[in-house]
């Protein structure tokens, strides 16, 4: 953190131009409030009325649920994938085919057949979660030293142990990578879900400021994404690093 | 069985079955479309309880023919025989220890971790019991207060250290080393040296030693087969006779040691530079 002043003092800076902009009027004040008068709509919605927290449980719950599942179907899949070839071969076609497709894209056929309530928006999560999990998992696996594979081999342990004990852990950079993307990926694509359809969650929220045209609330809204985004990579780059203590602290020459 | 080895051995009068037999052994790979051999009827056999080296010009097969051996490689004909069983895959018994130890060695799992894993793949011991036994190797190899170190914060001659322990931890009755002091500093590698030789003699089982140092291999071994450009045949067949324990100031200045290195190094030097082995008979009987 130590290191990162600079980048927030930049942050506080552009705040701050914003806040005088639009105290001037260089600006449109009624587009881009002051950032004060954000700030206080942010403290009301979020603590006095509550009205913004109410609308962040439901989201987080898409969110986390979304990306779970997909951890647990792309994570094996992948394992899968990136060590039987004729699964890789089977797959790998499909995978490159719907991964380009844009995770909006499923929501109005998630409609269709999932409805407009939660089990759909969890669905569009899962989905688009699974795909940089999967590449990111059959990747590391495929990317697997060889040495290390026949080092397994002489010692003469059975596949299944080789598979735990040396390929996932070698793989599990990779896996982490994925994850982490997955997640930034599980955000957007909840808030888009919750814009098209239904009646909470912070994107719903957002939209519905801008409708009735709170415009602070709805800035407040968005600055809360922003901080959400950020706080999730952080504690997954925390967890990151525990698990992946080996490779030590910093990259060195 | 045309090319066993040939009889040069001191002293073979009356030998028990080797440990380890090849018969025949072809090996051939596809490059670029076109077949390389490499082996094309190879045999050789391997005493039990000797430190064998194989050396040989770059790119004859050394490497290879321990593969082979080990059961990681499947030969194309032929057969190798360990114990009098033959080999179909990687047999119980033997352990390779490749020569980029840092891709071997585990780097998610510390020092200690990485031993136990050696001692998990051939027994099951209570946890107590198995920390006991992975201490005793990391003290036999010298890395006592390093055993809860990640490999990252080793450096190569002890990350090598630990693949070397991790490997004798299964008690193997023989230890398949593929150049695998190539990639340490010089004062390292004669370390590595003594303590591989120490190992050796405290623990009875056989090496196969596979170097492109021919001073090495002489230093280390009690017989060397030195083979020729692919496809490779066993071209020397040298017994070691210098007397263990071997030391790496008054063994290296003994003048045998000297002769040794001498011959093997100009036999495979001057193949290197593409002289036939038969040329190269009567070159020296000059």
């Amino acid at each position: 953190m130590r290191r990162r002043w600079p980048g927030f003092l930049l942050i506080a800076v552009l705040l701050l131009a914003w806040e005088i902009s639009s105290a001037r009027g260089w600006i449109d004040p009624i587009t881009f409030p002051r950032i004060s008068v954000i700030f206080d709509s942010w403290l009301r919605t979020v603590w006095t009325t509550g009205d913004l927290t109410r609308q962040l449980l439901p989201s987080l719950g898409r969110i986390f649920s979304g990306f779970a599942l997909a951890c647990v179907v792309a994570i094996p899949l992948g394992l899968l994938m990136g060590s039987v070839s004729f699964v890789y071969r089977l797959l790998e076609p499909i995978t490159e085919f719907i991964r380009p497709i844009p995770s909006s894209a499923y929501i109005p056929v998630a409609i269709l057949f999932l409805g407009i309530g939660n089990e759909m928006k969890i669905f569009v999560v899962f989905l688009a979660c699974c795909f940089p999990i999967l590449l990111n998992t059959y990747g590391g696996v495929r990317g697997v030293d060889p040495v290390l594979i026949d080092t397994g081999r002489t010692f003469g342990v059975s596949k299944l142990t080789a598979a735990r004990q040396i390929i996932l852990p070698a793989a599990m950079p990779s896996i982490l990578t994925g994850m982490r993307i997955s997640l930034g990926i599980a955000l957007i694509v909840a808030v888009v879900a919750e814009m098209i359809t239904g009646n909470s969650g912070i994107g719903y929220f957002i939209l519905d400021m801008q409708r009735v045209f709170r415009v602070p609330e709805m800035f407040a809204g968005i600055f809360t994404l922003g901080l959400l985004g950020f706080l999730i990579n952080f504690v997954f780059l925390k967890i990151e690093s525990h698990f992946l203590r080996w490779r030590g602290t910093s990259v060195e020459a | 069985m045309n090319a066993m080895a040939p009889a040069t051995n001191a002293g073979a009068t009356m030998r028990p079955a080797p440990i380890i037999e090849a018969r025949g052994l072809q090996r051939y790979f596809n490059v670029n479309g076109k077949r390389l051999t490499v082996f094309d009827g190879l045999s050789c056999a391997v005493q039990q309880g000797g430190f064998l080296s194989i050396v040989g010009p770059s790119g004859c097969g050394k490497s290879t023919l321990l593969k082979l051996i080990s059961g990681l490689d499947r030969p194309n004909g032929g057969e190798i025989l360990f114990r009098g069983k033959p080999v179909t895959g990687p047999a119980d018994g033997m352990i390779y220890v490749f020569q980029q130890y840092t891709k071997s060695i585990f780097p998610w799992r510390t020092v200690i971790q990485n031993i136990e894993f050696g001692l998990a793949s051939h027994k099951s011991l209570p946890r107590a019991q198995a920390r006991e036994k992975c201490m005793e190797y990391v003290k036999l190899v010298g890395l006592d207060g390093y055993e809860n170190h990640y490999p990252y914060q080793l450096s190569g001659g002890m990350q090598q250290r630990v693949v070397i322990a991790r490997a004798m931890i299964c008690e193997p009755a023989v230890l398949l080393m593929d150049e695998p002091f190539s990639a340490v500093d010089a004062l390292t590698r004669a370390l590595l040296q003594e303590l591989v030789l120490k190992i050796w003699s405290d623990i009875k089982f056989t090496v196969l030693f596979v170097t492109h140092d021919v001073e090495e291999a002489v230093f280390l071994s009690s017989q060397i087969i030195s083979l020729t450009k692919a496809p490779a045949t066993i071209h020397e067949n040298v017994a070691i006779d210098l007397p263990y324990p071997r030391d790496q100031i008054a063994t290296r200045a003994d003048p045998r040691f000297t002769d040794f290195r001498q011959r093997l190094f100009s036999s495979i030097f001057l193949q290197e530079k593409g002289i036939a082995p038969d040329d190269l008979k009567t070159i020296r009987s000059k």
